[in-house]
């Protein structure tokens, strides 16, 4: 509920003010295989993960944020945030 | 002072009343009945915590007696009682314990399978603690959000000494409490402290205080809702200082919920606060040095005291009452209260005639929402929420609470103890709300329901309105006194709410739904459209006849509102690129003045959107795509301008420009009215977009064709939508114009074959199963979902999207599935009877059968032909005209 996300833009903000983008995968694959193992299948593992926000009622930016999917925690030090 | 009334009588109230003091001073000992055995409920805590006074107040059920001042010609009753809570005739259950065993739910009326349900409204009727308020004036409560550095919950000692430090340290506080402060405190050295503290607190600029706001929980982030008056504050703290004290421990003897058993600060608080005696002849047991300050309140009073039960340690009186240093409280007596205590010395039982018996019991953490914020994955406090004062040292001195406030204000550790473990008797109730005794646990012990956790699941215990305030404590403790291990043992899992809140309070903000307008809403509206939800827009549906519309557009001239499609300005050195790389079709070879028919996929290859993208003079380019799409697109396009690391910029103007559809053959002749440029066939054909100045007005003119007629799409600045569409609507007013809604549209697209994505499409189409391989070019090395997609082209097309022809009136066919000789094959997912064609339309899409897509279909008792689309205009000369 309280979530808050670090925006590089706009300061830490509530979760609810953010769209949430995904994992963060690679965007080009070699070949059919890889793709579709890139596109479909998440490693949804618990713990630290790479993820994409969309800050839809802020900056409507783009940022990369490390979060902990078991315990909510971000990491601050993923570099300023942006990709 | 006023009156309230009271069951249908008068009560005069005094200042400072609670509806509990009133009533109480009115000679009211019964407030309530319990939920199952309808024994007698009557004060017991007065801070709020127990369920034992819930009354119903101007028809609103279940409000707490003790912490709801009066306010005068208030309407209060009491509930739960046959005829009544004084005669209840229910009482009987009180007496059929047998019948009546732990986990009742789960063993009877299970055979035959009929009788639950006549037991159950049986049940129903007989247990609960309260009617619910049916006709009650719905409120809509409103949401605040707070953002503070410290958010301290409580307004004791330590919590206002928190509240202090952290001011002094420079953040910025926010205090609350349910009450105001010292409000449930009797008169005393500690209620001076706290008055004192609050004016320190009242006089900092920089500590906002939030009286008669109680914490409901606390979540992750912190976050902390606090239920006020009027609304629900969200308040979205860096750290939170939980200062909610704690409560004496209700031990476990038999009678130990007749009315006239009180816990010692609330038996204080209403002798000392409203000048009321709990009893004229009161027992006393006095397990903390605070039960001096109680015996005094309590004499204040006019109460007598006849005994003391006090443990060593202690101090009691040297004379007057019976004091005894050794024994135990056995049993509390009588029919309608408290008329006799048992006391156990040495095996020998003493009966002491009394009206009330006060337990200076230890004091136990209120530390629900300090364990709400532990977290659940490494049992480790969620780092910003810490604990002051008694809720995490019970039973520490006013000096200590000061020190232990201030500490956790400025954010350093905090000094706990562990509480002592309560007493734990032979008999009574362990949980007064729902009628849980020793022995109901006992019996739930041999049974094996060997846990806390699911001793609570099997007998109720804790799971009443206090939510585990009283009995929290002793669950554990018993399982604990049964030599079960510290996990079984463990206290039951802390949850929100911990204080009661409305249900309109925890659905404040949900009516604010976000209804968008168009520039020109005012003129649909005045011209008497119908204008309905279509997604988060508001737009008009039809002007009043659609077909009269659809005429207009086919035959005459049209306007439509489409200021509601996403609209984007792409720029920046790597602007067309960017577009290169994420758009299927060709994006180079777009020349600046043309305009293109776009699919736009994802990176599984299916048809995400589509809308039209035009190359600008300038190098840059103009996207449109669906109105329901537009934010997701914004996003999109920005996400892969990111992850391909190029330097593009994607402007939204969806919101800052308007956009009319000017269609019909009549189209050019009422534009022309209006601009003195060239815009014949030759000049400005199909397929080409230019700036355009229409009655003064400075448009972008896209010559596009949804309706498949000749049309002008015209982008221009919002703010002069209205004077736009007024010189456009008077200059075709000869000419027979009819502005058109969706309903109109609808149809018109449906005879060009378009196909609405969302509504004819789904979610997993590529381009080719809904016709539009054409828009892709599968040579540009790559683009997004250029893998997918080809991959999914080498296998035969396994469904598609097709047009269908209907016998009779098929306009309500929507959703029909089709079928092949029974088998269900497809579905029409669109279908009209056109008034153009004369003959009912439809999409839908059909799965290939054996290799080969059927020709000839039913879609219910309809023929519906497989036909090629567009079904009007198929060579799209009145499109180009």
């Amino acid at each position: 509920m309280g979530l808050k996300i670090p925006c590089p833009h706009c300061g830490p903000r509530p979760f609810l003010e953010f769209a949430f983008g995904g994992e963060v995968r690679g965007d080009r694959s070699p070949g059919p295989e890889e793709d579709f193992r890139r596109v479909y299948l998440r490693t949804n593992a618990p713990g630290p993960q790479r993820e994409r926000w969309f800050h839809a009622f802020g900056c409507r930016r783009w940022l990369v944020v490390r979060r902990d999917t078991v315990t909510n925690r971000i990491d601050p030090d993923v570099g300023d945030g942006l990709d | 002072m006023g009156s309230i009334e009271f069951e249908g009588r008068r009560v005069r109230v005094e200042a400072g009343d609670t509806v509990a003091s009133a009533l109480f001073r009115h000679g009211v000992r019964t407030f309530g009945r319990s939920i199952k055995y309808h024994r007698r409920r009557g004060l017991t805590c007065l801070t709020g915590d127990c369920a034992n006074c819930l009354v119903r107040v101007d028809d609103e059920p279940g409000i707490r007696a003790c912490v709801t001042p009066v306010r005068d010609g208030m309407r209060v009753e009491r509930e739960g009682g046959v005829p009544s809570v004084e005669r209840d005739l229910l009482a009987v259950l009180d007496r059929l314990h047998p019948l009546l065993p732990v986990g009742f739910y789960s063993k009877t009326f299970i055979r035959p399978r009929l009788a639950w349900t006549v037991a159950e409204r049986l049940i129903r009727r007989t247990t609960g603690v309260g009617r619910l308020a049916t006709d009650v004036r719905p409120r809509i409560s409103q949401v605040r959000h707070l953002h503070v550095e410290v958010l301290v919950v409580g307004a004791g000692v330590a919590g206002l000494s928190a509240a202090l430090a952290a001011a002094e340290d420079g953040w910025s506080v926010a205090v609350c409490d349910e009450g105001e402060p010292g409000w449930l405190v009797a008169p005393g050295p500690t209620l001076e402290r706290i008055r004192s503290l609050a004016r320190a607190v009242e006089e900092t600029p920089s500590i906002a205080t939030l009286w008669h706001h109680a914490a409901v929980g606390i979540y992750e982030g912190p976050l902390v809702p606090l239920a006020g008056p009027e609304r629900l504050v969200r308040v979205h703290p860096e750290r939170v200082v939980v200062a909610t004290g704690a409560l004496e421990s209700l031990p476990a003897f038999r009678g130990n919920d007749l009315p006239g058993v009180w816990l010692g600060r609330g038996a204080a608080r209403l002798a000392g606060r409203h000048g009321l005696a709990p009893g004229r002849r009161v027992v006393l047991v006095a397990e903390t040095p605070e039960a001096a300050e109680h015996l005094d309140a309590l004499r204040a009073s006019g109460s007598e005291l006849v005994a003391v039960l006090a443990v060593d340690g202690v101090p009691a009186p040297t004379a007057g009452p019976r004091v005894f240093r050794r024994g135990s409280l056995a049993a509390a007596e009588g029919r309608r209260g408290v008329r006799r205590v048992v006391i156990q010395t040495d095996g020998l039982s003493e009966r002491i005639a009394c009206d009330a018996l006060v337990l200076s019991t230890i004091r136990l953490p209120r530390d629900a929402l300090l364990r709400m914020a532990v977290d659940p994955a490494d049992g480790s406090s969620r780092g910003t929420v810490t604990g002051a004062g008694e809720v995490v040292a019970p039973g520490c001195s006013l000096d200590q609470a000061a020190e232990s406030g201030a500490r956790a204000g400025r954010g350093e550790a905090v000094l706990a103890s562990e509480p002592s473990t309560p007493a734990f008797g032979a008999a009574g109730f362990v949980c007064p709300c729902e009628d849980v005794s020793v022995v109901d646990l006992e019996r739930a012990w041999e049974e094996g329901w060997r846990s806390s956790e699911i001793l609570k699941r099997y007998t109720t215990a804790s799971m009443g309105p206090c939510r585990g305030a009283l009995c929290g404590w002793t669950l554990p403790a018993f399982v604990m006194a049964r030599g079960a291990d510290a996990l079984a043992a463990a206290r039951t899992t802390a949850r929100p709410p911990v204080r009661p809140v409305r249900l309109e309070e925890l659905a404040a903000g949900v009516h604010e739904v976000v209804e968008k307008r168009t520039a020109l809403h005012e003129l649909h509206v005045a011209r008497g459209a119908h204008v309905d939800w279509s997604g988060r827009w508001k737009r008009p549906f039809t002007y009043g006849d659609w077909r009269e519309e659809h005429r207009a557009v086919r035959e005459r001239v049209s306007l439509m509102d489409v200021g509601t499609l996403g609209k984007f300005l792409i720029g920046g050195p790597d602007g067309r690129e960017l577009l290169e790389r994420v758009l299927p079709c060709r994006v180079a070879s777009l020349e600046p003045g043309r305009c293109r028919y776009v699919a736009v996929l994802d990176e599984a290859g299916y048809v995400m959107d589509d809308g039209v993208l035009c190359a600008l003079e300038d190098g840059r380019a103009y996207l449109t795509s669906t109105s329901g799409g537009a934010a997701r697109m914004e996003a999109w396009l920005r996400g892969w301008a990111d992850r391909l690391d190029l330097r593009a910029y994607v402007a939204d103007r969806t919101s800052t420009l308007g956009a009319i559809n000017v269609a019909g053959p009549l189209a050019r002749e009422l534009l022309s009215r209006l601009t003195d440029e060239a815009i014949d066939a030759s000049s400005f054909p199909y397929g080409a977009h230019r700036r355009l100045r229409v009655a003064g007005v400075p448009c972008r003119a896209i010559r596009v064709g949804f309706v498949g007629e000749l049309s002008f799409e015209l982008h221009h600045s919002r703010s002069r939508s209205v004077e736009l569409w007024t010189a456009l609507d008077r200059a075709g007013a000869d000419l027979g114009l009819v502005p058109h809604g969706l309903d109109a549209l609808d149809v018109l697209r449906l005879e060009k074959g378009h196909a609405y994505l969302g509504q004819d499409s789904l979610p997993d189409d590529h381009p080719d199963k809904l016709g539009l391989g054409w828009t892709v070019a599968m040579d540009k090395p790559w683009f997004v979902g250029r893998i997918a997609l080809q991959r999914m082209r080498e296998l035969p097309l396994e469904r598609r999207l097709v047009g269908l022809e209907l016998d009779g009136d098929a306009s309500s066919l929507r959703g029909m599935p089709l079928t092949l000789d029974g088998r269900v094959v497809g579905r029409v997912t669109s279908c009209a009877r056109s008034p153009a064609l004369g003959r009912s339309i439809g999409l839908g899409w059909l799965r290939a059968v054996d290799g080969a897509f059927p020709a000839v279909l039913r879609a219910g008792s309809v023929e519906a032909r497989v036909v090629r689309t567009p079904f009007y205009d198929p060579e799209g000369v009145r499109v180009r005209a």
